[in-house]
């Protein structure tokens, strides 16, 4: 049993301090996964907030699980120490601070992760004006992240 | 001995305080965001519309409200700083925080006409510019919002500079347009001629104004289709395999 604990507690370990990969690695695959987020968010502001004429049920559900998806991916492991500086696809606009601020990044991902799975939930439902309340509830965490840990143009 | 005298117009006046309401509410919006960043474009619409109005006023409005009456001469605002300009109106410093406080806010329309928030927002005029260059010019807007604090901070505070040193109330002649001015003051303008305010000119700058809130709205686009993010956001599968 003990034996059990201490296993677990070396491979939590050693997992944690696995390198995430080289840093332009990781900067690459995160902002790959908030480009196809972004082109998701896209269509369901399309479909419900500014044309809800062209509102597809099927097409804005898939759209939220795919930003669930992203959401639920575990981005976290993207975000290793140095990776403030480097370039993905573009120069990253990590701020440094990142690193001092991780219990403020834990919540406010959190609260992205939460608003995109409730999201998901509601837009199975296909009640058009829920989906709208949760998605500017999305938008909102998203800026709340963007807020503390991005770099402004 | 003092006599009243109309001196803002009521259009200039509700131009001013429905500018500093949109600019407060745009603050507010963006800063919260979420839902209520479509509030902000659309309060910045607004906020063109009123701006392509004063401009117009500028140069048909009444008197006081034209450009040419306050604009600031580098002789009148050597005047000013001697103690020797004595009109009423905008006196040259102040003409000179008009045009800057008109220069900035236009600035911040401009630049958020093509601005995104890498969210679920993009400005009317987005689909005109490539992704970076907006992204460079919503680096700019938030750069030119700190400018203008700055102005808006500096002109309060000369309001009340104003009031409490040189003893003259600004605040109440923008809410009412009447001034209490010297007679002396007053039967020195009398040989000029006083505009009032024309209907005509009036008409022409509202439907000016509002034809150009039209056009960024959706006439530009009407006119010069431009390949838009919509389509990306539209598109569904032609093949529901792949």
């Amino acid at each position: 049993m003990n034996r059990k604990i201490a296993l677990t507690l070396l491979l939590t370990a050693s997992a944690t301090a696995a390198i995430a990969g080289p840093i332009e690695e990781q900067i690459r695959f995160r902002q790959s996964a908030y480009s196809f987020a972004a082109w998701n968010v896209g269509k369901i502001k399309s479909q419900v907030v500014d044309h809800p004429e062209t509102f597809n049920k099927d097409a804005v559900a898939a759209a939220a699980n795919a930003i669930a998806a992203v959401a639920n991916s575990g981005l976290g492991a993207l975000y290793g120490e140095g990776t403030d500086q480097g370039v993905g696809w573009k120069q990253t606009r990590l701020k440094p601070e990142f690193f001092q601020k991780k219990a403020e990044v834990t919540v406010a991902a959190n609260t992205f992760n939460e608003a995109a799975n409730e999201l998901a939930k509601v837009a199975a439902t296909g009640d058009i004006n829920a989906i709208k309340a949760q998605f500017g509830k999305v938008g909102e965490s998203c800026k709340g992240c963007h807020d503390l840990t991005r770099i402004k143009e | 001995m003092k006599v009243t005298i109309h001196i803002w117009d009521l259009p200039l006046r509700l131009f001013h305080w429905l500018l500093a309401v949109a600019v407060a509410a745009a603050y507010i919006t963006a800063k919260i965001g979420g839902s209520l960043i479509d509030w902000h474009g659309r309060i910045g619409i607004f906020i063109l519309g009123l701006l392509v109005f004063r401009v117009l006023w500028g140069f048909v409005g009444s008197t006081h409200a034209r450009f040419l009456t306050f604009f600031p001469t580098p002789s009148k605002l050597l005047a000013y700083f001697k103690g020797r300009w004595h009109g009423i109106g905008h006196n040259p410093l102040g003409a000179l925080s008009v045009f800057a406080l008109l220069a900035v806010v236009a600035a911040q329309v401009g630049t958020g006409l093509f601005a995104n928030d890498d969210i679920a927002f993009v400005g009317p005029l987005f689909n005109f510019v490539d992704k970076s260059l907006s992204d460079r010019l919503t680096g700019l807007h938030n750069t030119i919002f700190d400018l203008l604090v700055g102005f808006i901070v500096l002109h309060v505070v000369a309001i009340i500079f104003y009031r409490w040193v040189k003893k003259t109330n600004l605040v109440v002649p923008m809410l009412t347009g009447k001034k209490q001015v010297p007679k002396t003051v007053a039967a020195s303008l009398t040989g000029r001629p006083v505009r009032g305010v024309g209907a005509v000119g009036l008409i022409l700058s509202l439907i000016i104004s509002c034809t150009v809130v039209w056009g960024v709205t959706g006439g530009i686009a009407y006119l010069h289709p431009a390949e838009s993010y919509e389509q990306t956001a539209q598109a569904t599968q032609a093949d529901p395999g792949f």
